[in-house]
């Protein structure tokens, strides 16, 4: 029996007429397919779908309507019966009862861009959809789905047990109207891929919300942990990272995000066994970052075999396709970004890796790259002097220094000769922002930064030897030493910060609560970790790194009405980072009082009393005074964490939880995400209240945000604030992100993923951008997002060729014309002249 | 005169620097179909496709293993010959190179979603064993013919059935054959399914768009130059071509739909090839014929700025083309 709607019994609205205008006979046209006054074919009439238990019954629009009202409650601008029709007329003769659920979800969902409360729908649909496939497996209960997943060898024995002495306080904490927090692309991303599957019928064994409290079951000591975190999660002010939701409390916990290798020694067992290394760790879930520093250059002489090296490109070949095969159990796949100094002689090659001309054996399709420059580097590049390339054979030692040490030995170097060759140091500069422009990878990170203001290399390891920062990761939020024998990892997750926004103002309390459970969950996970490798496992032992980061920064300003750019913003953006330092701080030195500091605690600069703000220049903070108390304490029981923040992209749990990722301004006011669950359009439903406020929100409106790409900047109608407040990452001044970046990163102990954006880049453009950032003091930045060259043919205008009154001597055009053609054909068009 | 017969090699001064700015901007979107990553597609393809949607995509790859083909040829032998500046065979030539890599996709294509070689060698020769596609090709080749003996566009009566075989390929065969082929590919993706097919489509969209982007700025060009050649009656021809394009395209839709697929019903396609067929009328500056709305919402989604999560999706975005010095002090 299907239990989505209803038996149909007699009903009065059963009455009503819903059939519909016969098609044109003159045209054979099928009618509309629009409004309410909907739509049923006579073929609609007599179709029939096929139930569960094998019989069939007639097509009931009423039912259907009825099933969509149960769900709309409360969102008036949603119209039932236009689902309803839209659906049927979408189905053909003969589909299950199950094609149909479907179909109804799919047809809200297509509705978001008109109406985004058809994203709420779509979810509450789909909500009945997941709970019907678990309730028909006898899943009643959190503690039942436990039992289910145990059965099909998906769960601990711990979570098993756990679960099974704790079920009713335990099932009494599900809090199932949580569900309602969801938009659409979030709950369809969790159904698809992170609630567990049965292994065989591939249905789903756990709702959403048994989904969380799975997670939170996984990382718990006791049922009130348990809660609490469940707590913290289910309301989606807080998400960890998309390892940990996966796997916590599965039979295999692996749940960081990020591994850092550093680079293998320069021979060919070392090589090898780093491709060993990548596909343990990327096969549960984590992404790569290597570094090939150490690897020597083309030409370079092999004496095994009085031959000459190949370089590095070839390995990186291999590397690419092994990274290619490791499909993380077709839930993601393999990531990796390899990293190499400014110096090594194979820098030119490297930089072409990503190029989608020449011999595609000098391609990796798969790898994304960055370049690990140091200070001496950018201060050549100022100057418009030269820069020397050495092999790595030659001049091991610089890999395993930096700042001043690494420019007297580099020089050193030039002086005795070592050099394998000398570029301009500009024309090399040139061809990286040429990369970043043509592929937007080549990310650039500074060596120098990253290690000065790293809290791990304060002193020297007890073997003596110096510890240092060799890369970043995947993403370059994440700064932390390796060595051969230590494989950095970081376990991750993110504050949901525009759900702290109270009355105007940011709820700083609560934030400070916040981080700090999160922190003591993240802490958490360094125990229960599996680690694939022994390297990882030793490191992150020692140092305990974890990366509280952030997401929603764009929802707070939306919110609040501010401008990314503007003062009120940016005083925001630092004093929300200065909070959660602290705090992390301040429950970091808690854990240490109850569990121990970590054990490297004394090789870091925090054990001499520095904070990350006083590794940058002239930063002042709010309240000295707590800082120095916090000081003291930390003088006494240490850190339990050498680490503590970093922000994430967040890709996918901003999905999850439906707000912008990271801290970046949003990309568009109206975009498709293309995910591994399909396409989703999203729209800024900030911007459609505001909009409908104004009495603007209408088809036409939509129509001309859409042919604008998602810009409101031409719709000069509109108020000027509203039009700052809401524009797109193409159209706020890249300056801005740097400095917001900037004074943020005095507060985040690792790095921050900082992408940045540019509708044309041209090589000028660039180079004055990155010199700012790396003058600013970023550790990091991400990639160089610009827009494609052309684009697709928009299905729904007519671009190009003018109407027949085209005769006439003057051509009248349409505020949509203007902004149609600039886009496609900013020499050409006469409008705009 | 666009059309005046000869071999016009003159750049300077430039004629149509349209065409000229149009080639430069192709330039800029070059891809390659090793980018392209169909190990999804195998898995989807043997676990997640409906037996209905299995045969909707074995159909459909065989039209794309001919499609691009038949386009190409109709460049070389009719387009090239009669449109007569050289800043407009320029872009012809990057066009050709464009149908020809689109044919090396679609083979790459077949070659993995076909495993094995007879039934692969069958698809290969959909156009001549399938009935809905050989209707489609038919319907090609009824519009080359009509051009293909001719050496010149010499009188008002050439320069017309040159006209129309130019906005035969561009309106029906790219704007609407390969629009709807589009469609299903499409549609599968907005559920997830085939993003390798869909990456490569995605591109070739892009291609696709340019090219009848062009072909409809040289239907422009020619009609500010010979407004007279536009009567009644090659409009009427354009219309009549239309529907019978439709015509053929909703035979084709009803072979690949016939096992029924859910959310893409008969009675949607033909709304859609109808929705089509009047945008491609108003590109034309012609009156709507069918009135007809799209029903397909995730094809108005392709409209639409993608932002790709990288993690799962490579981004099919960036430019390739990039110019300037290093310098200090720009405007970011």
């Amino acid at each position: 029996m299907d239990r989505a709607y209803e038996p149909s019994l007699a009903d009065p609205e059963q009455a009503i007429q819903y059939a519909l205008p016969t098609p044109d006979p003159g045209t054979g046209s099928m009618g509309s397919g629009e409004g309410s006054a909907g739509v049923t074919t006579p073929e609609a009439v007599g179709m029939r779908v096929r139930k569960r238990n094998g019989g069939s019954e007639p097509v009931d629009v009423n039912k259907i309507v009825r099933a969509v009202q149960r769900c709309g409650a409360g969102l008036d601008a949603v119209d039932p019966l236009r689902v309803a029709t839209r659906t049927i007329s979408g189905l053909y003769d003969g589909a299950t009862t199950s094609e149909l659920d479907r179909l109804s979800i799919q047809t809200a969902a297509s509705l978001i861009a008109e109406e985004p409360q058809y994203s709420k729908l779509a979810a509450r649909l789909l909500g009945t959809y997941i709970d019907k496939e678990v309730a028909n497996q006898d899943i009643m209960s959190f503690s039942q789905s436990i039992k289910a997943g145990v059965e099909a060898g998906l769960i601990s024995e711990r979570v098993a047990e756990f679960v099974q002495e704790n079920q009713r306080k335990l099932n009494d904490a599900i809090d199932p109207s949580r569900v309602a927090l969801f938009e659409y692309f979030g709950l369809r991303t969790v159904y698809d891929r992170y609630l567990l599957k049965d292994p065989h019928s591939r249905d789903v064994l756990e709702t959403p919300q048994y989904f969380f409290m799975r997670v939170a079951c996984g990382l718990a000591q006791d049922p009130a942990e348990a809660i609490e975190f469940y707590h913290l999660i289910s309301s989606l002010v807080y998400l960890p990272s998309s390892p940990t939701l996966f796997n916590s409390g599965s039979q295999r916990t692996q749940l960081s995000s990020c591994y850092l290798l550093d680079s293998p020694e320069d021979d060919l067992t070392a090589i090898y066994r780093r491709y060993n290394d990548v596909a343990q760790l990327s096969k549960f879930a984590g992404g790569i970052g290597l570094a090939y520093h150490r690897i020597r250059s083309k030409g370079s002489l092999i004496r095994g075999t009085n031959g000459h090296s190949n370089g590095i490109v070839p390995w990186l070949k291999t590397l690419d396709s092994s990274v290619a095969a490791v499909n993380q159990g077709g839930r993601r796949k393999g990531a990796a970004c390899v990293y190499l100094e400014s110096w090594h002689a194979d820098i030119e090659d490297f930089l072409e890796l990503r190029d989608n001309t020449g011999d595609d054996a000098r391609r990796t399709h798969n790898l994304n790259l960055a370049n690990w420059v140091p200070d001496l580097f950018m201060k050549r590049v100022e100057a418009g002097e030269d820069w020397s390339l050495f092999d790595p054979k030659v001049v091991p030692h610089f890999t395993d220094i930096y700042g001043e040490e690494f420019e007297r030995a580099y020089e050193q170097a030039e002086a005795e000769g070592l050099a394998s060759r000398k570029v301009p140091a500009r024309e090399l500069y040139g061809r990286m922002m040429r990369t970043l422009a043509q592929t937007g990878n080549g990310w650039m990170t500074f060596k120098d930064a990253s290690n000065r203001k790293c809290n791990q290399t304060g002193a020297e390891r007890t073997d003596g030897k110096p510890s240092v920062v060799h890369l970043s990761n995947l993403c370059t939020e994440i700064i932390e030493v390796t060595s051969q024998g230590e494989t950095a990892v970081c376990n991750l997750g993110s504050i949901n910060i525009g759900r702290f926004v109270v009355g105007g103002e940011i709820d700083y309390v609560r934030l400070r609560q916040v981080a700090r459970i999160a922190m003591r969950y993240l802490d958490r996970v360094i125990d229960i970790n599996y680690y694939p490798t022994a390297e990882a496992k030793s490191s992150n032992q020692r140092w305990r790194p974890v990366g509280l980061g952030l997401m929603g920064l764009q929802d707070v300003f939306f919110k609040l009405g501010l401008p990314f750019d503007s003062e009120r913003a940016r005083a925001l953006s630092r004093r929300v980072q200065e909070e959660i330092y602290f705090a992390a701080l301040d429950m970091s030195c808690e854990l240490a009082e109850e569990l121990g500091a970590h054990p490297a605690f004394d090789e870091t600069r925090a054990a001499v009393g520095k904070f990350q703000w006083e590794l940058w220049d002239g930063v002042e903070v709010e309240d000295p005074a707590r800082w120095d108390a916090l000081r003291e304490r930390i003088k006494t029981h240490g850190l339990r964490n050498s680490l503590m923040l970093a922000i994430a992209p967040t890709a996918t749990i901003a999905s999850i939880a439906g707000c912008y990722e990271c801290i970046e301004p949003q990309i568009s006011n109206l975009f498709k995400r293309e995910t591994l669950s399909g396409d989703f359009l999203q729209i800024n439903n900030y911007l459609v209240l505001e909009l409908k406020k104004l009495g603007k929100w209408t088809p036409e409106m939509r129509q001309r945000i859409k042919n604008a790409e998602g810009s409101i900047q031409s719709l000069e109608e509109l108020p000027a604030e509203l039009r700052a407040v809401f524009r797109t990452a193409w159209e706020v001044p890249q300056r801005s992100l740097i400095d917001m970046a900037a004074e943020r990163g005095a507060f985040i102990d690792q790095s921050q993923s900082l992408n940045l954006f540019m509708e044309t880049p041209t090589i000028g453009k660039l180079s004055s951008m990155y010199l700012y950032a790396w003058k600013q003091g970023l550790k990091t930045t991400y990639y160089l997002r610009s827009r494609p060259a052309t684009r697709i043919r928009q299905t729904d205008s007519s671009v190009s060729a003018q109407p027949g009154e085209a005769d006439s001597d003057v051509k009248d055009y349409s505020d949509n014309d203007a902004v149609v053609c600039s886009l496609e054909n900013p020499e050409s068009c006469e409008a705009c002249q | 005169m666009l059309l005046d017969p000869g071999m016009d090699l003159t750049l300077r001064p430039m004629r149509y620097p349209v065409f000229y700015e149009m080639y430069r901007n192709a330039i800029k979107n070059t891809w390659t179909v090793e980018e392209v990553d169909f190990s999804t597609d195998l898995v989807d393809l043997q676990h997640r496709l409906m037996p209905a949607e299995r045969h909707m995509i074995n159909r459909l790859v065989a039209f794309f293993a001919t499609g691009d083909s038949i386009v190409a040829n109709n460049l070389v032998l009719n387009l090239y010959k009669h449109i007569n500046a050289p800043e407009a065979r320029m872009y012809l030539s990057r066009q050709l190179y464009e149908e020809a890599l689109h044919v090396q996709f679609y083979l790459t294509l077949l070659d993995t979603y076909i495993p094995d070689l007879k039934e692969r060698e069958e698809a290969f020769q959909a156009v001549t064993n399938i009935p809905s596609i050989k209707k489609k090709a038919e319907f090609c080749f009824k519009w080359m013919d009509t051009v293909q003996s001719m050496e010149a566009c010499r009188t008002p009566e050439d320069r017309r059935k040159f006209l129309l075989n130019l906005i035969c390929f561009a309106t029906c065969i790219e704007g609407l054959f390969f629009f709807a082929a589009f469609a299903y590919v499409y549609f599968m993706r907005s559920r997830g399914l085939l993003n390798g097919l869909a990456a490569g489509t995605n591109w070739v969209f892009r291609d696709e768009s340019c090219h009848m982007a062009y072909a409809l700025e040289v239907v422009e060009t020619v009609r500010k130059e010979e407004p007279e050649l536009f009567d009644d009656e090659l409009r009427n021809s354009v219309v009549q071509m239309l529907e019978e394009a439709v015509e053929c395209e909703t035979a084709f839709a009803e072979d690949l739909l016939n096992q029924g697929v859910s959310g893409l019903s008969m009675r949607d396609m033909r709304q859609y090839l109808e929705f089509i067929a009047d945008q491609r009328l108003g590109n034309l500056g012609m009156a709507k014929r069918f009135e007809a709305k799209n029903p397909f919402a995730f094809m108005d989604l392709q409209d639409v700025q993608e932002l790709s999560n990288f993690f799962e999706r490579r981004v099919s975005a960036y430019q390739v083309a990039v110019s300037g010095d290093v310098g200090f002090d720009e405007e970011f």
